[in-house]
């Protein structure tokens, strides 16, 4: 059995709120869930050395760093995790490419495994180096902040709701750094976010809290169709997030063609170019489910796909559909009896143009 | 006009911030990113000279620094040297007095460094020492910097103190103030007004490099 990336079990306790929780994950992108007030970054803090917990057992990649039992407390500085808060905490004095050094020059020679140059190319930040972190836009100081964590080559990195903070716009940029750090460097991801959309986006595995407590550890489609979930995931809003590559740049018209999995779909506002990786956003109850082509219609997206998996929540059903990606239907129980939908059923998806918002602008000086 | 007393002030206000400076720096850091137990008594002692009368504060040191006195006669035995009226008494009297004007800065301007910042350079290897020395104290220097100047300013306009613990020994321990308290004494208020300028020179020039550093902290926030 491969050892777990790490492992908590924790009780913290404020005055009005106490935190109870134990989990293990085992490696990849996992993220932590919950309502604001539900003891997430708390649990992330925890980890990081930043909070004490009263009791309990930290282990970070088979290390303990915390027990309470043998009365061991690893400071922060010695946990060797990459840490990124909320809003970057980029130190102010310093260029780009001193925060970048930061920590790397403090880790041991024998200890380090990513280079900075590496790091610096990965996230695309060769051009930025010399500037000051003032004048950096939101995507672009989240970035060096990653930069900066991952240049100490931790075991991990914890990242405290990476893009609540964000411009629409440059989410769908740091969803995509996000998965070719896992992917291109092997560096595993936990992360605290309030957004069952970007769980769904970018997680293999989450734990859900709610008031301090453990509600759930599953797969993202799993954990999202938990009843004790339910009343926190938000589905009316709930958006698929999936990657695209620009297969036609926008024409005259404005129109431009994405490739989603291996579904081509029209999409306005889309400002990257030809053969360009992009992100798009299309609410799940946006998309309307068929079993035949309609005709004389205006949406222009009309797609085959396979239902994957069907889980029902009161008045919603979420249809995970496999078009080469997943996308997430959200249709009613009357419409699924209607249709006799079953799993593994083929099925056309129809989406509007105008309900494909590409999370992506051109680069631009902040304002 | 006699330069003495104006060198001699500098000299006593600049060693009382020399000693101040590291003092401060160390009880703010000890009780704004530290927080250790007992900072508020911690903190009151801090600005308790602010509350007690100067000559008191000069008796105390008098006591305490005096031939007979626990740190006066050891330094006679081990040393032979005697600090009461002498310009470092005056000068250990103003550190005194001035302290708390200065520690109290300090400690506004590090609580002002946002705590996030040290929190990552934390996680980033960086432990408490470097983090202070690295992030802290480099994101709070102009408000150290006024801090110091307030502290210097305080030094130089030093009186109840000083003259209790170091008298008032034209050419040795006469200061600025001493020598205007003597002018006035002596009904000579030509002079006693000449040197009285001489301290508002000094402290206006002071006080507006103090005001220009929070006015630059500020914006650069």
């Amino acid at each position: 059995m491969t050892m777990p990336m790490l492992s908590f079990s924790l009780t913290k306790r404020y005055p009005g709120f106490s935190l109870e929780c134990e989990a293990e994950f085992a490696s990849g992108r996992v993220a932590i869930f919950g309502p604001s007030g539900s003891g997430k970054t708390t649990i992330l803090n925890c980890v990081a050395g930043l909070t004490q917990p009263d009791d309990g057992e930290i282990r970070i990649a088979g290390e303990t760093v915390f027990s309470s039992e043998s009365w061991r407390n690893v400071p922060p500085e010695k946990r060797r995790i990459g840490y990124v808060f909320q809003d970057s905490a980029l130190f102010p004095h310093m260029s780009v490419r001193d925060n970048i050094l930061y920590g790397h020059r403090l880790t041991p020679a024998k200890r380090r495994t990513l280079e900075p140059e590496q790091v610096i190319d990965l996230l695309r930040l060769g051009a930025l180096l010399d500037r000051g972190v003032t004048g950096l836009s939101g995507g672009e100081r989240q970035r060096v902040a990653l930069a900066r964590a991952l240049a100490t080559s931790p075991d991990m990195l914890l990242l405290d709701e990476p893009l609540s903070a964000l411009d629409v716009a440059f989410r769908g940029t740091i969803i995509r750094y996000l998965k070719r750090i896992t992917r291109e460097l092997g560096t595993p991801i936990v992360y605290v976010s309030h957004s069952m959309s970007e769980v769904m986006a970018l997680a293999e595995d989450v734990l859900v809290v709610d008031g301090g407590q453990k509600v759930v550890q599953a797969v993202p489609s799993i954990a999202l169709a938990h009843p004790g979930v339910g009343a926190l995931a938000d589905y009316g809003t709930f958006e698929n997030l999936v990657d695209a590559v620009v297969e036609q740049e926008a024409r005259a018209d404005g129109l431009a063609m994405v490739r989603v999995g291996d579904v081509l779909l029209s999409a306005p506002d889309v400002y990257a170019g030809r053969g360009d990786e992009t992100t798009v956003s299309i609410r799940a109850a946006d998309i309307i489910l068929a079993l035949d082509v309609p005709s004389r219609i205006s949406a222009q997206n009309i797609v085959r796909g396979r239902v994957e998996e069907m889980h029902t929540l009161g008045p919603r059903v979420l249809v995970y559909v496999d078009v080469g990606a997943i996308l997430v239907v959200e249709i009613t129980p009357w419409a699924v009896a209607d249709l006799n939908l079953r799993e593994g059923q083929d099925v056309y998806l129809i989406i509007k143009s105008t309900s494909i918002l590409a999370l992506d602008r051109p680069n631009r000086p902040a304002g | 006009m006699d330069l003495d007393p104006i060198l001699l002030t500098l000299q006593v206000a600049i060693v009382a911030t020399l000693i101040n400076v590291p003092v401060a720096l160390a009880v703010s850091w000890l009780v704004v990113k530290r927080r250790v137990p007992g900072r508020i008594l911690i903190e009151a002692l801090v600005s308790l000279p602010l509350a007690l009368p100067p000559v008191a504060i000069g008796l105390f040191l008098l006591l305490l620094l005096g031939r007979e006195g626990p740190v006066g006669g050891v330094l006679d035995d081990l040393l032979g040297v005697e600090i009461v009226f002498t310009w470092v008494a005056a000068a250990i009297a103003s550190a005194v007095v001035s302290f708390p004007l200065m520690a109290r800065a300090i400690m506004v301007a590090m609580g002002e460094v946002d705590e996030r910042l040290e929190m990552s350079a934390r996680s980033l290897g960086a432990g408490p020492l470097r983090v202070t020395l690295t992030i802290t104290i480099p994101l709070a220097y102009r408000g150290i910097l006024a801090g110091l100047l307030l502290g210097f300013v305080r030094a130089l306009s030093e009186f109840g103190a000083t003259i209790t613990v170091a008298g008032n020994i034209p050419g040795r321990t006469q200061t600025l103030s001493l020598a205007i308290y003597q002018k006035v004494q002596t009904r000579d208020d030509d002079a006693a007004l000449a040197l009285a300028g001489v301290s508002v020179a000094l402290a206006v020039a002071t006080l507006l490099v103090h005001n220009w550093l929070l006015e630059r902290g500020r914006r650069a926030r």
